[in-house]
């Protein structure tokens, strides 16, 4: 059935799908209605919904939540990710597998409460302290906001970490038409358990790169939980080499499972020379671009990202045809992912269509910019002085 | 100083300039000029977080406040406020500081650092216009909204009784705690001027009236606070040092539906007027407890 929602209801019913059955969160524009909408659908049972005095309260009932058997989410905006930052890596420390989505606003700070921006995309990697890896999602629109929250939830459940979910106020906030059943998702996946004849410790594993079995808090078996250093029991160490087995671990789950993490979708033509490499609500604005290229006889690649983190880089290779000698990229920030994909892109020159005034790029502006690149003088002094002066070559 | 002596407008630029943006009705138009008058020549800082108040400093060429002001966020204004405090006493600067804060800034996510000034006695006054409710971000409960209002994420009624903001100060034993009614003008002035007057951390709670949250007419802004105090559901009062408690407006026997049957936000499974009386003796009882146990005021 045909639906006409935002991508914040779009991320309730993608969480729901995926046997969400907690959710904590606190008041920020845009992502408020994800907190009434999960109040709307438990408030005749299902599952609870918690408005908590601060965003660090939420993410630390999600934890809690989770420790004790449930499948949480919460979400926010950037204000609200910044003070989600310490508990991020309490989740990550302890292997807590939880969704976090980030309605991304014009930042630092308050910044455009109202105003989008999609400056979080290197934030959302480097959320915590330490620099471990945490697979990073980033919707398009409503349709990708519901596919992408549900599989968050696998993800989550799969590696036992953290999975942001990245949206923007436009995204968040814009009615669009989606149809949610023809949406095709893989099979709901369940965290691992262990048996109850066997002994339980909380972190065992064989490998660095397994994911050990959950057992949860205030059941038949002890568990312990800590944010400190531990090894495999949870026990707080100072042995270098159980210090190492662990955090090695840390990184190991997430970078082994790298390729089976990219979430992508092509759009090539061999006869390509230029390659447009969108993610976020940039993504529809590329799209256009490389219909009206493509109307006019040029031949365009379009590859659109949907996991950021880690970089999908078997995928942006293989976009990568002989013939691509330049790879334009829109991005609602500085340039930020553009210099996250330099060292996979090599020697080719990576072209920015970057705004972040707070208002959307238009295709046109893509379009001008892939014709300044062919020595289009007129197109190029087309470009307005912000998206002119921001494009680099 | 005399009140009667101090025109609206003493000064070119008021505190609350006209032409902003506050909703129809709103407790913090009328708050801020009632603080004006009281300031006079004597220009603040202001700090606000993330509320209502810092959509009224608005975007240039409408920013609505004469002052400078600085836009904490939501969690910090009395840790940004401390900074302020702290500095002006090094260089021997004398503006009053001021946070002017909602009721979530305050009850909620910004309680650690006001708990936290006002533990350490800043210099500092920390005033909390209470509409109890996040009116900015679309109606979500508060800690101070009241037990059986109807919020966006409370669709049944909120289950919780409101915090008791004023008990928490006094146990901080802060100089001076009282709460403010935009009904009562004469105890109103009197209240800022002795805040502005008293050295360390002051605080000061209005009931903010928000005919947007609170579902009411906005011209009976002024009449719902007069019917809150006279049923006793916002009590008139002031502590000194924590443990000197004044009743300033006694109750008067008003009926509580006169305050509730205004507002449609009343209509939570809890919202029974004959429990929310109970609640009302409730809390005078707790009052004239201190009263009684306290320190006399002299």
């Amino acid at each position: 059935m045909r639906e006409f929602i935002t991508g914040n209801e779009a991320v309730v019913r993608g969480a729901l799908r995926a046997k969400c059955d907690f959710f904590a969160g606190y008041p920020i524009t845009p992502a408020s209605s994800i907190l009434t909408g999960f109040v709307r659908v438990f408030h005749a049972g299902g599952g609870i919904a918690v408005e908590t005095e601060d965003e660090i309260a939420a993410i630390g009932q999600c934890i809690g939540a989770v420790m004790s058997g449930a499948r949480a989410l919460t979400a926010s905006s950037g204000p609200g990710l910044s003070l989600y930052s310490e508990t991020i890596g309490l989740a990550q420390m302890g292997e807590v597998p939880l969704v976090i989505v980030n309605c991304q606003r014009m930042g630092p700070a308050t910044g455009g409460a109202t105003a989008t921006g999609e400056g979080d995309v290197l934030f959302a990697r480097h959320v915590t302290s330490g620099g471990y890896p945490l697979p990073v999602l980033a919707a398009t629109d409503a349709g990708s906001a519901y596919r992408l929250t549900y599989l968050a939830f696998n993800l989550a459940e799969r590696l036992r970490t953290p999975v942001i979910v990245l949206t923007s106020k436009d995204i968040a906030l814009t009615r669009q038409t989606v149809d949610l059943d023809a949406i095709e998702l893989a099979p709901l996946e369940r965290r691992l358990a262990t048996a109850p004849d066997r002994p339980f410790a909380p972190y065992a594993i064989n490998a660095p790169a397994d994911v050990p079995a959950f057992a949860p808090i205030g059941g038949q078996t002890r568990v312990r939980f800590t944010g400190s250093i531990h090894d495999e029991n949870a026990v707080l160490t100072i042995d270098p080499a159980r210090i190492e087995r662990k955090l090695t671990h840390l990184r190991r789950k997430i970078d082994d499972a790298a390729d089976s993490l990219e979430d992508t979708e092509p759009d090539l033509d061999p006869l390509a020379e230029t390659l447009i490499l969108s993610y976020g609500s940039a993504d529809g604005a590329a799209r256009v671009a490389v219909a009206m290229l493509r109307e006019s006889g040029a031949a365009v690649s379009r590859l659109t990202l949907y996991s950021l983190w880690p970089i999908p880089t078997r995928a942006i290779r293989a976009a990568l045809t002989s013939r691509v000698r330049r790879i334009v990229m829109p991005e609602l920030n500085i340039g930020l992912y553009c210099d996250a994909v330099r060292h996979i892109t090599g020697p080719l020159p990576i072209m920015s269509v970057l705004r972040y005034d707070g208002g959307l790029i238009a295709p046109q502006t893509i379009v001008a910019r892939v014709r300044s690149c062919d020595g289009d003088a007129a197109a190029c002094s087309a470009l307005s002085p912000v998206e002119g002066s921001s494009c680099r070559c | 100083m005399t009140t009667q002596a101090m025109p609206m407008t003493a000064h070119p630029d008021p505190l609350l300039r006209p032409g902003n943006t506050n909703c129809a009705g709103c407790g913090m138009s009328l708050g801020l000029h009632w603080i004006d008058e009281i300031l006079g020549s004597e220009r603040p800082y202001l700090v606000i977080p993330a509320c209502c108040g810092i959509v009224t400093a608005g975007a240039y060429p409408t920013s609505a406040y004469g002052v400078p002001t600085a836009a904490a966020t939501f969690a910090s204004a009395a840790s940004y406020a401390t900074g302020i405090a702290t500095v002006a006493a090094l260089n021997n600067e004398h503006h009053p500081v001021i946070c002017w804060t909602g009721d979530g800034g305050t009850y909620d996510i910004g309680l650690a650092t006001l708990s936290a000034a006002a533990e350490r006695n800043e210099d500092i006054l920390y005033i909390c216009y209470d509409n109890e409710i996040y009116g900015n971000t679309g109606g979500q409960r508060s800690s101070a909204t009241p037990e059986g209002v109807v919020t966006t994420t409370t669709p049944r009624g909120k289950g919780e009784r409101k915090k008791n903001m004023m008990a928490i100060m006094a146990a901080h034993r802060v100089p001076y705690a009282a709460t403010l009614s935009v009904a009562h003008r004469e105890d109103f002035l009197r209240k800022v001027r002795t805040a502005l007057s008293t050295k360390g951390f002051r605080f000061l709670l209005m009931l903010s009236p928000c005919p947007t949250g609170w579902k009411s007419e906005p011209d009976q802004s002024v009449e719902l606070i007069r019917a809150a105090v006279g049923c006793g559901i916002f009590p008139v009062f002031e502590v000194f040092d924590g443990d000197r408690y004044v009743i300033n407006v006694p109750r008067d026997g008003t009926p509580i539906e006169d305050y509730v049957e205004k507002q449609r936000r009343y209509s939570g499974l809890a919202a029974d007027p004959s429990r929310l009386r109970a609640q009302i003796d409730d809390q005078w009882r707790m009052l004239e407890r201190m009263i009684h146990s306290g320190r006399p005021h002299v």
